[in-house]
């Protein structure tokens, strides 16, 4: 036997689902768009915050700092005579060189990312080659070598074939021999990658033997980086020095709700929620107006109909809030989230598979709980409420 | 049956389907640990800056080591125009720590 309070409750939940069901296309579109935006909103949190978390769990041991030489506001190759200099500096562990930059493979539209540096040098570097699905880095000896991500081995048309070409800036060819294929478990890092020796970069490139691309810096006592950061920052004036800290920090804010298209869907979200609480706000229906009079008649108290309005809006928006968020989970984790990866990776030819944990946490849900369902209860149980006051006579005659 | 007691086998559908995502995500969860491990090797051991989620333009293949100037840098007046500039926010205060 059910309490008397909860009998009333479960008996006022059936007459508001009788009242859904018979305005049902009605309920259900208004339950559908509701799901739809919350499914939008959700489904960029969850794939960005996955994005985020990815760059911070794996970009823990980015070098520490980075110097970069800039003329006329743009990177441009940095003197590796900047390397003595740079030994005045107490704390210094290493300075790598390092040559990278973008091959733009114009046969099929795809940019791919070269990198060479002195693999002996690195840390973890006894460890790197868990990295491949098989093979082996380059090693010094063996000039004409690579070790290509797997989007570059399916792009270039590689299958079973070891070689390929790539032109220098001349125009002539640069022949290459595939020691190596990035596992499936970095795509994420290593999709469009090209990892060469530092002499056939600078062959491919034609940078000169006394250049690099950036110098990367290891430090002795990793809280010492932005002391020592700034020191470099004064020795070489014509550099920028970007620390482990900032480049981390990059991911924390690169996706965010001041993005465009994170904008887009906000927006989106908050023109059809005020359309929809302008519709409820400015007032029933005739008919719906007559039904609060006749159940005020038959004995209905203004609690009792503002317990069914609240049930009808509680169930549209909590059931439109369970549904948006589980296919916003459904779409991210069982569907690469293919409906913002499309935006996300524009012109790219080279994309990874978005193997993403969704990022789901309470702040988010309760965000978005906040924005939709609240303020949706409030347009419709305040309307109902001024309904309900109004003397039962006067709004049935 | 009453209409309540329908709602009750739908929420009890859709808290069935939520837990089985949540076991999902568990089990996901330990993949992509072991992933990271492997991933974390080669950031430290090829010093790598970025993920490559979008290759088409170098500001959105490697944000942290952009300018974010780099998007308007074509010519004199130009304008940003690739697709993936709409979803990538600028890292503002990338650069506000100044040396």
């Amino acid at each position: 036997m059910l309490p008397k309070g909860l009998e009333k409750q479960l008996n006022i939940l059936d007459f508001s689902l009788t009242s859904l069901w018979r305005r049902k296309l009605k309920n259900l579109s208004i339950m559908l768009v509701f799901a739809l935006v919350i499914f939008l909103l959700g489904s960029f949190q969850m794939l960005t915050g996955a994005l985020t978390s990815s760059a911070e769990a794996v970009l823990e041991n980015t070098p520490e700092i980075t110097i970069q030489k800039m003329s006329a506001g743009r990177q441009e190759a940095i003197p590796l005579a900047y390397i003595e200099k740079l030994r005045s500096i107490y704390g210094i562990r290493a300075v790598i060189p390092r040559i990278w930059g973008y091959y733009f493979d114009e046969s099929n539209l795809a940019n791919f990312t070269i990198l060479a540096l002195e693999l002996g040098s690195m840390p973890f570097d006894s460890n790197l080659n868990l990295t491949l699905a098989h093979g082996h880095f380059p090693k010094k000896t063996e000039p004409g070598t690579a070790v290509i991500g797997r989007s570059v081995q399916d792009i270039l048309g590689l299958d079973k074939r070891r070689t390929f070409s790539l032109f220098r800036p001349d125009l002539s060819l640069k022949s290459f021999k595939v020691v190596g294929v990035f596992s499936q478990q970095t795509d994420l890092l290593s999709n469009d990658l090209i990892v060469m020796n530092l002499t056939d970069a600078r062959d491919l490139f034609g940078i000169p033997v006394s250049m690099a691309t950036d110098l990367c810096i290891y430090v002795a006592n990793p809280t010492e980086i932005e002391t020592i950061a700034k020191k470099i920052a004064v020795l070489l004036p014509d550099t920028r020095v970007l620390t482990k800290s900032q480049i981390q920090k990059t991911y924390q804010v690169v996706f965010s709700w001041r993005s465009g298209l994170a904008s887009i869907c906000l927006l989106t979200a908050l023109v059809a929620f005020a359309i929809l609480a302008w519709d409820k706000a400015s007032g029933l229906s005739p008919e719906e107006k007559r039904e609060i009079g006749i159940l005020k008649i038959l004995g209905w108290e203004t609690g009792d109909i503002l317990a069914v309005r609240f049930w009808e809006s509680t169930l549209v928006s909590a059931l439109a809030f369970i549904i948006g968020c589980t296919a916003a989970y459904i779409h991210v984790a069982f569907f690469d989230a293919s409906l913002l990866k499309a935006v996300m990776v524009g012109w790219s030819v080279i994309h990874p598979p978005f193997k993403l944990l969704p990022s789901v946490t309470l702040a988010d849900l309760l965000l978005i709980f906040t924005f939709s369902v609240l303020p949706f209860l409030g347009a419709t149980v305040i309307p109902a409420w001024r309904c309900a006051t109004v003397p039962p006579d006067s709004v049935i005659r | 049956m009453r209409p309540s007691h329908t709602l009750f086998i739908f929420l009890l559908l859709l808290i069935i389907i939520d837990g089985m995502l949540y076991l999902h995500a568990k089990r996901l969860s330990k993949d992509l640990k072991e992933d990271q491990a492997i991933q974390a090797i080669a950031v430290a051991g090829l010093g790598l800056t970025d993920l490559g989620v979008a290759t088409e333009a170098r500001y959105t293949r490697h944000p942290a080591v952009s300018d974010p100037m780099a998007p308007f840098m074509d010519h004199p007046g130009a304008i940003e125009h690739f697709p993936t500039g709409s979803f990538w926010s600028a890292p503002t205060n990338m650069f506000s720590q100044k040396y």
